[in-house]
């Protein structure tokens, strides 16, 4: 999961600029913030913490397998 | 995908790790199931558009490192351009640190010597006793200027970064990920990258470059710093630099619910606003939980009643610690414990009393741990470009290094002083700008002969080309498979190494040359990926060769300390053949020129 | 007509215009948010709801109203107006409120960024709502003062409110974290309801002189 969801966008684009890894794009034509790369998402929350209207919901599992070290 | 096949998957893949080199193999089927099959291409190769700019001094990097090198070159009156892959401030590992090292004289109690001499033993005398003492002498004259820009008033880090920048006017391009040093008549003449949002290739002239890109690890999971891939070393391999400590590691450990949640693991961490620290000398978050887990299993438990384990790596006398004091490897542990400092305070966690009781860890967070948070990346300044001097210059004139790019053993092979690295990124960024600045009235910028333009060029969009070929996704996990297994990164040995180097090579040979990407984002990952794999391989040749165990380099087949032979750091270089030398740098020395 | 017996109209109203909508909110899956960033959320959607609502306590709602004494029904439109006006005013002021608890951009940071982010259609729209819905306010407020003819004011009050309707429901949908593909549904009914009866009440019946005082 991730980054989950995107809701109550106003195209500012704060999370795309503070997105680390590229997760999150603006649409081109509804200008709006999309989770484009899910898969790379580090759960850091800096885009969540960035948007001024708090629109982005974050879940701590990962979109993809995790690889550790033991388990 | 529910949350349980989700976990029975990772349950899955971690059985086929277990069984070593089977990892890849068994990650090969689980890729099948994601999403890295064939895809088209998104964008129109030929709207690619190049722009050259042109400047005195080149920071790549915007992080601690990056903002003091950008700002203190311009003040000594070099013209500067700073460009990073990710924002100002928001990439790299500086968002997510919020202890700051002061070492004030008038309240340190210790000298600058007994502070120096402190580190060193603690450090088993890897580290560099010149860039730890200059961290501490100019840690404060930075930290002033940092609250001076409003830096401990946000947990956030953009807006303070900015203050000094803009005031100054110093040109500022984001979301260009730098793939190219350039090197003409023996010294540096710029970089080349692409924009990560437009079909557009930058090429950046600049008589000096100094290279902020911070460390990197293999996009683990659990720590965050999959933005970093330790480009800037991998670059500045490629054009005749020399690398350092690629054995040490870093020891961080993350949970074993939900590993890759950075956020929940940090318990609140990040959401704290920055804060200051005095000394405070450890030897932490080496390889002692791995080692526990490597000789225990799952789960690794810690707190009171926790079992030590007999063996594994030394510590040296005056800085054991209690293995309920160590534990829990979760990060948690240091916000909850009750006793002291848990491993982790090197980040200057749990430095600020007020903040300790910060963050509420879930119930039934502080249970097993999961290791390798932050695989493929080693201790803070202990891995990256040599220096030939105190000013973070390379053996390339012209090409300089801060900060977690800068391999200067500021700390030495393991965690020493808590929140020294931000303080050191700070330090070593002002002074390789000052130094660089000094450089440039020196020499004039260098034309870049079109040919070597053009080969650039194609090298950076080769991924985009490609028909066929490997996803980095794929490849990224792959390697991950290999690299990652406690027994192959952390707890090591010859033959495993060995085994999982000829599995690296093969990576490097074959797939490196066939990644493939359909988008700008995936462009950025394929050559992520390349550089991961040579990290991979450095990695493995540098821990082969110390045949040695000493602070964060643990060796099962050489567990001790070998004060006769080992007194020296591992530099690894390109050699005229194009292949990998590994060379000793001893301890007291700058290197051979 | 005064022999008919009192219709209900609250209570049909407080059903359609906050107890549905509410209950949707409540039962729907959105992202589970804290208490104060649901009750500002919901308090932002409830005034929306209730500006909707004022075409229903006019006299364009020959329905439900019947049999009951219109100068309470137009003090509440009026009551409805004067509170909920200045809560959509501050609405965007409210939602960077929470960031003063929970660590972030600053609040003022936020929404300096709000106020200065003209690329989508979506905030632009709500402006010029907030404008109209303010002109709104203005026009009723000092109505007396303006001296305008009543017919004249009350075509202006009319005209303003479709098209306040119109932007802000445009706004809501746009922008709205709530408003979901069935409370979209949901708003445009309402509103398409209340331009409809209010215009059929102006083509139909142009010479109406008002029973209004
Ligand atoms: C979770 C966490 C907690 C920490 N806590 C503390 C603490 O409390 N105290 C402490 O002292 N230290 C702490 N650290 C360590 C500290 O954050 C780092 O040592 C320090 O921030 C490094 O700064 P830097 O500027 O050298 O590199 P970074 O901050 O890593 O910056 C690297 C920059 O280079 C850019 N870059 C990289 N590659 C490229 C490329 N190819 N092209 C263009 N740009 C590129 C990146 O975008 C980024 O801007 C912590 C680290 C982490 C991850
Ligand atoms: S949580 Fe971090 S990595 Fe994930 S989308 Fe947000 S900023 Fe990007
Ligand atoms: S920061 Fe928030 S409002 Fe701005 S683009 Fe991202 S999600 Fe949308």
């Amino acid at each position: 999961m991730a980054i989950k969801s995107i809701d109550g966008c106003i195209g500012c684009g704060e999370c795309v600029k503070s997105c680390p890894t590229d997760v999150i794009r603006l649409d081109p034509k509804t200008k709006k913030a999309v989770i484009t790369y899910p898969e790379d998402c580090q759960i850091c929350h800096l885009c969540r913490m960035n948007c001024p209207v708090d629109a982005i919901t974050i879940d701590p599992t990962k979109s993809i397998p995790v690889v550790v070290s033991w388990g | 995908m529910s949350e349980n096949e989700k976990k029975g998957l990772s349950r899955r893949q971690f059985l086929g790790l277990a069984t070593g080199v089977v990892g890849a193999a068994a990650l090969t089927g689980l890729g099948m199931k994601i999403r890295w099959n064939t895809k088209e291409r998104e964008i129109d190769l030929d709207t690619f558009t190049s722009e050259e700019t042109g400047t005195d001094v080149l920071v790549i990097g915007g992080g601690m490192a990056g903002l003091f090198a950008s700002v203190k070159a311009h003040d000594a009156g070099a013209k500067v351009h700073l460009v990073s892959k990710g924002r100002l401030g928001s990439s790299g590992q500086t968002p997510f640190a919020k202890g700051i090292f002061v070492y004030d004289e008038k309240t340190a109690s210790v000298t600058l010597d007994e502070f120096t001499d402190l580190v060193s033993k603690s450090a088993i005398n890897t580290n560099n006793p010149v860039y730890t003492r200059q961290m501490a002498i100019h840690s404060k004259e930075r930290v002033n200027e940092l609250r001076d820009w409003g830096f401990f008033e946000s947990p956030l880090y953009h807006k303070a970064f900015s203050k000094p920048i803009n005031e100054r006017n110093i040109p500022v391009s984001e979301r260009i990920m730098i793939t190219h040093l350039i090197k003409e008549n023996g010294r540096i003449a710029g970089a080349a990258g692409f924009s990560i949002d437009e079909a557009k290739i930058h090429i950046f002239k600049a008589k000096s470059v100094i290279l902020c890109t911070g460390a990197g690890g293999f996009k683990p999971n659990g720590f965050p710093i999959c933005d970093l891939t330790h480009d800037g070393s991998i670059m500045a391999y490629k054009i005749g630099a020399k690398i350092t400590g690629k054995e040490w590691n870093d020891g961080h450990s993350g949970s074993q619910d939900n590993p890759a949640a950075c956020y929940d693991g940090w318990h609140g961490m990040f959401d704290r606003t920055p804060s200051v620290n005095g000394v405070e000398v450890h030897h932490d978050l080496g390889m002692d939980a791995n080692y526990s887990a490597y000789i225990l299993g799952n789960p690794v438990s810690s707190g009171p009643g926790s079992q030590m384990v007999e063996g594994g790596p030394y510590v040296p006398d005056g800085f054991t610690r209690e293995m309920e004091e160590m534990g829990p490897p979760a990060i948690d542990g240091d916000q909850k414990g009750p006793k002291g400092p848990p491993p982790g305070d090197e980040d200057g966690r749990g430095a600020p009393p007020q903040n300790n009781d910060e963050g509420g860890a879930p119930p039934g967070m502080a249970s097993a741990a999961s290791g390798g948070a932050s695989a493929g990346m080693a201790i803070h300044k202990s891995e990256g470009i040599v220096p030939i001097n105190e000013k973070g210059e390379s053996n390339i004139p012209g090409l300089y290094a801060a900060g977690d790019a800068l391999g200067s053993h500021m700390a030495g092979g393991i965690y020493t002083q808590v929140g020294s690295s931000l303080a050191g990124s700070a330090v070593q960024g002002a002074i390789a700008a000052e130094a660089a600045a000094e450089y440039v009235k020196t020499v004039s910028l260098q034309s870049i002969p079109s040919s070597s333009v053009s080969a650039i060029k194609e090298e950076i969009l080769a991924p985009l080309k490609r028909e066929s070929g490997y996803t980095p996704a794929w490849v990224t996990q792959t390697l991950q498979g290999i690299m990652i297994p406690n027994f192959v990164l952390y707890i090591k040995k010859e033959n495993l190494m060995k085994a999982a180097l000829a599995y690296i090579e093969e990576l490097r040979d074959h797939h490196m040359p066939m990644l493939r990407a359909s988008n700008l984002h995936e462009l950025r990952l394929a050559h992520e990926t390349g550089n991961m794999i040579i990290s991979a391989e450095m990695k493995l040749r540098a821990s082969l060769m110390r045949t040695e165990s000493r602070c964060s380099h643990y060796r099962l087949d050489y567990p001790d300390v070998d004060y006769d032979n080992w007194q020296a750091w591992i530099n690894i270089y390109k050699g005229s053949d194009g292949q990998m030398k590994l060379e000793k740098q001893a301890f007291d020395a700058w290197p051979a020129q | 007509m005064e022999t008919r017996n009192k219709r209900p109209y609250l209570l049909i109203g407080v059903a359609v215009y906050l107890l549905i909508p509410l209950i949707y909110l409540l039962l729907a899956d959105f992202p589970e948010r804290t208490v104060l960033k649901n009750a500002i959320s919901f308090l932002t959607l409830g005034a929306y709801f209730l500006m909707l609502g004022q075409f229903y306590l006019t006299r364009i709602n020959k329905v439900t109203l019947q049999g009951n004494k219109f100068s309470s029904v137009i003090k509440k439109h009026k009551i409805i107006g004067y509170i909920f006006i200045p809560i959509l005013i501050l609405h965007p002021f409210l939602i960077v409120v929470p960031r003063f608890f929970e660590s972030g951009v600053d609040p003022s940071d936020a929404l300096k960024t709000i106020l200065t982010t003209y690329t989508s259609s979506g905030l632009i729209v709500g402006m010029v709502a907030m404008i109209l819905m303010i002109c709104l306010g203005i026009t009723s407020m000092f109505r007396a003062k303006l001296r305008l003819p009543y017919r004249t004011w009350r075509i202006t009050h009319g005209i303003l409110s479709i098209l306040f309707v119109i932007t802000a429901t445009w706004h809501a949908i746009d922008l709205g974290r709530h408003t979901d593909i069935v409370l979209s549904i949901y708003m445009i009914l309402l509103a398409a309801t209340g331009i409809f009866f209010l215009l059929k009440l102006y083509i139909m019946n142009p010479q109406n002189k008002g029973g209004r005082k």
